[in-house]
């Protein structure tokens, strides 16, 4: 390898979860290079970087699994480092409050990591405000693809904080994703959490198969073909399973909807529409064939009631009786004594006892009053 | 109110409905009395909750007579065909102004002519 410039003690890689495009993941690797929590620049570098490999994965198909994202990430970087990275930091915005809450997870960690990483430590060709905590393994099976290489240094090239150390760090980072992968091919121990997870989804038994299966063999075939659905059957349901199990890779944004609906309904009445939809009424709209329906049309139209009849139909008063009755609140804007405010006395007890105005129209009333008796003000004080 | 809802009714039946089953929809009113009638009804609505505050206000003994004078002033000064008193309850079909029963809104002669052909509910010929 050309550069084995930082050696870190080896996590214990079967903590990986195996999607990378989980936030999870993306944690995790972000904390283990961001060990030292001195210099937070550098995590956040490493951050884009981890993003842009779960964002890049559908570029990658020839590599492995764990292969693919840095790779895309590199041939992606190779191209225009500019928009994905972009994109990368609109994302990282949304997720730096979880992001920073497992950094420090990370870097309580790392601390009891850099007392074991300081026996390991070898010639380092960082800066010197790189601290020794950082280390890496230097036993490797594989080494990594020069391609790879390159694109970590151009990579690193392309970012102006601390290059050497970035791109040691990318290495690093490729270095175990490949030990993963080979792990993988292995058969090896990390999919155990995988599977469990899987095997939370439902299994009908056997006996409620054979009643499905009985059940679209009576709407289909009585006679013999017994076979043909059932396996069908099973292959459907096969596939039904792979489709909805596994665990979200969360690459799609969920399009947001209601602006699409805002426009919408902002545009919608047009003439044509309404045209249209009054025609498509027209057609639809059968004439009555019994009484029965003239009176359902009739009701929808208005002119029959609801039955059993409603005597509040209409009427949407959702005022308490207190409110109808103790409507003196409102006499506030009268003088306190005099014969308005007598008048205005009896007005509220000829209000409170009727039963028929709703308390927004008794409080209209209250204060046309007042409008009034505030215009003749003038008037009022001649006398 | 009940002949000025009907009326009303009447005028939204012009519009055309959209049902596939066409009905007989009366265009038009009887005549121009009858126009009239409708347009005082409409005012008489609109104006009715002014007319019964200022009439509040004018019908009293607590406030003072100047007030009042004031008020009789403008009630007075409101559109003509606001106050309810002009509304005439005619018939609904023929515009009839006198011989109209208030329930069935109808001018003694259509009254008659359509309980004899059976097509009033309930309403049968006197006989004890």
């Amino acid at each position: 390898m050309a550069v084995r410039g930082k050696y870190r003690p080896r996590r214990e890689l079967q903590r990986q979860q195996n999607c990378p495009s989980t936030v999870q993941w993306m944690l995790f690797t972000v904390g283990e290079l961001g060990q030292a929590g001195q210099f937070h620049m550098e995590s956040s570098k490493q951050k884009l970087f981890s993003t842009s490999s779960v964002l890049s994965k559908d570029k990658d198909k020839s590599t492995a699994f764990k292969d693919s994202p840095p790779e895309g990430a590199a041939k992606k970087q190779e191209d225009g480092a500019e928009t994905p990275k972009q994109q990368l930091l609109d994302i990282i915005g949304n997720m730096k409050v979880e992001v920073s809450y497992r950094k420090k997870l990370q870097q309580l960690k790392a601390s009891e990591n850099k007392k074991q990483a300081m026996n390991k430590v070898e010639g380092l060709d960082s800066e010197g405000s790189v601290p020794q905590g950082i280390t890496e393994d230097t036993q490797r099976d594989k080494p990594l693809n020069p391609e790879l290489v390159k694109a970590a240094s151009a990579v690193a090239s392309s970012l102006p904080h601390n290059k050497k150390q970035i791109e040691s760090e990318l290495l690093a980072q490729l270095r175990r994703h490949e030990e993963t992968t080979d792990k993988q091919k292995k058969g090896g121990t990390i999919n155990i959490r995988n599977v469990i997870s899987e095997m939370t989804v439902k299994r009908q038994s056997p006996a409620q198969w054979g009643v499905r299966i009985s059940g679209r063999i009576s709407l289909q075939d009585e006679d013999g073909r017994r076979i043909r659905p059932e396996r069908s059957s099973a292959r459907s349901m096969d596939s039904r399973r792979s489709l909805k199990v596994g665990r979200r890779l969360n690459i799609f944004t969920k399009a947001s909807t209601e602006p699409e609906h805002a426009l919408k309904t902002v545009s919608s009445p047009t003439i044509w529409d309404l045209e249209f939809a009054k025609e498509v009424a027209a057609v639809t709209a059968q004439p009555p064939r019994n009484g029965f329906e003239e009176m359902i049309q009739w009701t929808k139209e208005g002119i029959l009631w609801e039955f059993p009849i409603d005597n509040e139909v209409g009427m949407e008063d959702d005022a308490e009786f207190y409110e109808h009755i103790f409507l003196e609140k409102h006499l506030e804007g009268f003088p306190k004594e005099g014969p308005i405010r007598h008048f205005m006395e009896l007005v509220i007890c000829g209000l409170s006892k009727n039963p028929y105005l709703s308390v927004k129209q008794k409080v209209e009333h209250i204060e046309w009053f007042q409008k009034y008796f505030e215009e003749k003000k003038e008037l009022l004080q001649e006398i | 109110m009940a002949a000025a809802a009907l009326c009303w009714a009447l005028r939204a039946a012009r519009q055309v409905l959209p049902s596939s089953c066409p009905r007989q929809v009366r265009s038009y009113y009887v005549d121009w009395r009858m126009l009239r009638d409708v347009k005082r009804r409409k005012m008489a609505y609109e104006y009715a909750d002014e007319r019964l505050r200022i009439n509040a206000i004018r019908k009293n003994s607590i406030l003072p007579k100047e007030l009042q004078e004031v008020a009789d002033k403008e009630i007075a000064a409101l559109p003509r065909d606001s106050c309810p008193v002009r509304i005439r309850n005619r018939c609904v079909l023929t515009s009839r102004p006198r011989g109209v029963k208030r329930r069935w809104r109808l001018s003694r002669i259509v009254f008659r002519h359509f309980a004899d052909h059976a097509q009033m509910s309930g309403v049968q010929r006197a006989m004890w």
